[in-house]
Parts: structure tokens; sequence; C-alpha cells
């Protein structure tokens, strides 16, 4: 009788504890920083976008001013077309290639659009076209903004990986999410590279 | 109880309370942190002038339109000056002040900041999300270049802050008593308040000290410029980084 009793306290002490133990280690942890990577990731299409979207007019303003500068023009244009025509798999965040050609991509994109931004200097008339100052400001801030998208994407990447990564977290999700895995970031020294600084 | 902490018992309840400890640690712990934060001002109220551009006349002034303008929208603009931005770009800066300090409704994101660094030598709008759509980057640019800078270009900060404000308030929609401002002479006489509005002032000042004491009022925030109770605080909008910089 006793020795039944005894069993049966333990049973219920150890599964007490058990449920302690996953209560402390926060099983929702690993699906709830996966969808603050996925926000953070549309966050980032989404600023891509529009810099994208500001690029034909643009080209089209600058055109108008400073046609012999067709070379310069172009370079925009096929970066523009390569950066959106890019067929993104939907496993791109954990598949380092696509990721990186991604990246290669709009970084092109932005070096060509700092290029044009250099060349433009030598027009004052296009520099003091209000259409073109508008866009500019425009481009400016979308750059801005996809700096901070990028920024704010690459740590809730860094959450997530760290938690998939380190002990409770991989535990957790080693018996409860088998499917996670380590999802792909920029590194910010290219985005150095490719932002335009563009001075007045 | 003898036979439970013998053979292996004792093995499996030692890895369990090791994987718990370890829970506890972690979460106690937590994460480090991921990047390096700049050490922002306190905000004291709507205006926050570090770098001590702004005279008290001035500085209640601003308040008080800001505070009418929040009433009347429930969307927060503040103004900052910083001492130095501590090798921050501004624009750097900018987004992570307004995030710390949530500025505007939360969710909402209604908020914007005006920053001034005279150090550096740059201004910067800084917009929430929300307020993106009417408070574009290319109408922060003009507001910048046009009602900004060349007063600050003059070395009259004062003006140049004086006229951004207005210029923003007047796009978000507020204008209020905003029109021909112009910093007043030094010595000319401030207009006084009609009669009844002084009664109520007197009202709610002794109303004010009466029920919290008369040195509760918090620097930087005058009896114009708080809300009816507690001090001014972010509703906890967020930024990413919208809006427009300029030099001089």
């Amino acid at each position: 009788m006793v020795h039944t009793f005894f069993r049966r306290a333990r049973q219920i002490f150890l599964m007490m504890f058990f449920a302690m133990g996953l209560a402390a280690c926060d099983i929702n942890a690993v699906p709830r920083y996966d969808e603050d990577t996925k926000a953070a990731w549309s966050e980032v299409l989404n600023q891509y976008q529009r810099r994208a979207d500001l690029v034909p007019n643009l080209v089209e303003t600058v055109a108008g001013f400073a046609r012999q500068e067709k070379e310069t023009l172009t370079a925009v244009v096929e970066a523009r077309s390569k950066a959106t025509q890019m067929q993104l798999p939907p496993d791109i965040l954990n598949n380092p290639e696509a990721f990186k050609q991604f990246q290669q991509n709009q970084a092109a994109l932005g070096g060509a659009l700092a290029r044009l931004l250099v060349v433009v200097e030598k027009y004052p008339d296009l520099k003091s076209n209000q259409n073109f100052l508008s866009l500019q400001s425009q481009l400016e801030g979308t750059e801005n903004r996809i700096t901070v998208a990028r920024r704010d994407y690459i740590l809730s990447v860094q959450k997530y990986n760290t938690e998939l990564r380190t002990i409770p977290g991989r535990w957790v999700a080693g018996v409860l999410y088998p499917e996670a895995e380590v999802k792909q970031t920029f590194d910010i020294t290219e985005q150095a590279k490719e932002a335009p600084r563009v001075k007045f | 109880m003898a036979r439970f902490i013998r053979g292996r018992d004792t093995y499996i309840w030692a890895i369990r309370s090791l994987a718990l400890l370890l829970c506890a640690i972690h979460s106690v712990a937590g994460h480090p942190g991921f990047a390096a934060e700049p050490k922002f001002p306190q905000l004291t109220g709507r205006v926050v002038d570090e770098a001590a551009l702004l005279s008290p006349p001035v500085r209640e002034r601003i308040t008080g339109w800001l505070a009418e303008f929040e009433r009347a929208s429930k969307r927060q603009l503040v103004v900052v000056t910083v001492k130095d931005l501590q090798g921050y770009p501004i624009e750097d800066f900018g987004y992570r002040l307004g995030r710390a300090w949530g500025i505007g409704e939360k969710d909402r994101n209604t908020g914007a900041i005006l920053l001034v660094a005279p150090k550096e030598r740059e201004v910067r709008i800084e917009i929430g999300y929300g307020l993106e759509g009417e408070l574009t980057d290319a109408i922060s640019r003009a507001i910048i270049e046009k009602d900004i800078l060349p007063a600050f270009k003059d070395g009259n900060y004062e003006q140049g802050i004086i006229n951004g404000t207005a210029a923003i308030l007047k796009v978000l929609g507020w204008e209020g008593d905003t029109p021909g401002v112009t910093v007043d002479a030094p010595g000319s006489a401030q207009e006084l308040p009609p009669i009844p509005l002084l009664i109520l002032i007197i009202l709610f000042v002794i109303f004010r000290f009466g029920r919290y004491g008369i040195f509760t009022g918090r620097r930087g925030r005058g009896v114009w410029g708080a809300r009816s109770r507690g001090g001014f605080s972010g509703g906890g909008g967020s930024f990413g980084g919208g809006g427009a910089s300029g030099r001089w």
C-alpha cells in the first residue's frame, strides 16, 4: 500500500515538474519568433518593391534632361528588371543560394541608382526640377526605410536562430517543431556599400 | 521516500533538475542585447531641448501648440534638440529615438519628431508609419529646405524650429494659433489672456498645486502643455525610417 502511494506521488510530482519545466522554456517561442521574422521579411520586400516602383518615374525624369547619360540609365532599368523579375522561391529564407541571389540583385539596383544620382550632379537644371527633387527625396526616404526594414529583419532572425540553436529552445524545437530551420540573414557590410549617400 | 532517491531514479532526477535549472537560467538571463542603442535624452515633455536652443517662453509656446494638436487629433509631434548624435547618422538616431519613446498612438503609429542636432548641423523630420501618407518624404524635405534651413543658416535656431513646427502642424491639418509666427523681440509685452481665461488658469493652478504639491510640475512641461493628469508620454507608436533630413 505504502509502495503504490509513493509511486503515485512520485508520478504526479514528476509531471508537475515537467510542466513547470515546459512553462519556463516557453514552448511557443519558436513559432512566435518565426512569425516575427516573416512579418519583418514582408516589410523588407515591401520597401524594396517601393523602391522599384519609383525607378520608372525617376528614369523618365532624368532622361528628359540628360539623354546622353544613356548608359547609366540603361543600367538602372536593367538592374530594376532583374530585381523585380526574380522569382522568389517560397523557401527563400532557408535557401542560401536564392537568398544570396536576391540580395545581389537588390544591391545591384541600389548601386545603379547611386551612380545615377552622382551623374545627375552635372545637370543643374535637373537638380532644380521640382519633380526630380520630389522623386529624389522619396528615393532617399525609401533607401532609409530599406535600411530600417533590413535591420529589423536581421534582429528578428537573430532572435529566432538563437532560440533554435541554444539549449532549451533547441530541445523544444527538436521535440515539437522538427521542421524549424535556421534562417538566412543579410550581411550588413554589403548594405553599407550599397546605400547611396546623396549630398546636397 | 528512501527508494525514491536511489539508483536510476536518482539519475533521471538529476537530468530533469539540470534541464529545469537551465530553463530557469535561460528565462532569467534572456538573450544578450542584439544591437547597441544610442543613449537617448529623457522624454521630459513635448519639447526636449537638450541642446538649449530655445528660450523658456518659446518652449512653452511650442509645447502649447503640440499639446493642443494632440488634443485635437490624438497625434503626437515632439520637438527634440540633442547635444550630439553620438556618432550615429541622424536617420538612424531619429527612428530609434522615436521607437524608444514610442511617439504616436499605439498600432496607428501617428507620431512625428522634429530632431535638431546643432553640433552636427543636421536636422531631420522623422515620420511614424501612420503619418507617412500625409507628411511624405517630399513634403518633409520641402519643409526643411523652405522653413527650417534658411533660419538655421542665419544662426536663428528658435525661428527655424518655430517655423518648422508650424509647417508640420499645418500639413497634419492643425493650424491653431500658429499664423505669423515670429520670435518676440526681447522685452516686448506679451498679450494677456482675457479675464475668464485668467480665472480658469488660476483655478487650474490652484487645483493642480493643491492636489499634487507645488513642485510636481516637471521641467520642460508647463501648465499649458500638461494633460489633465500625469506627465507627457509616448503612446507606443513605431517608426520605420520615413521622413527627410537636411544639413546646413
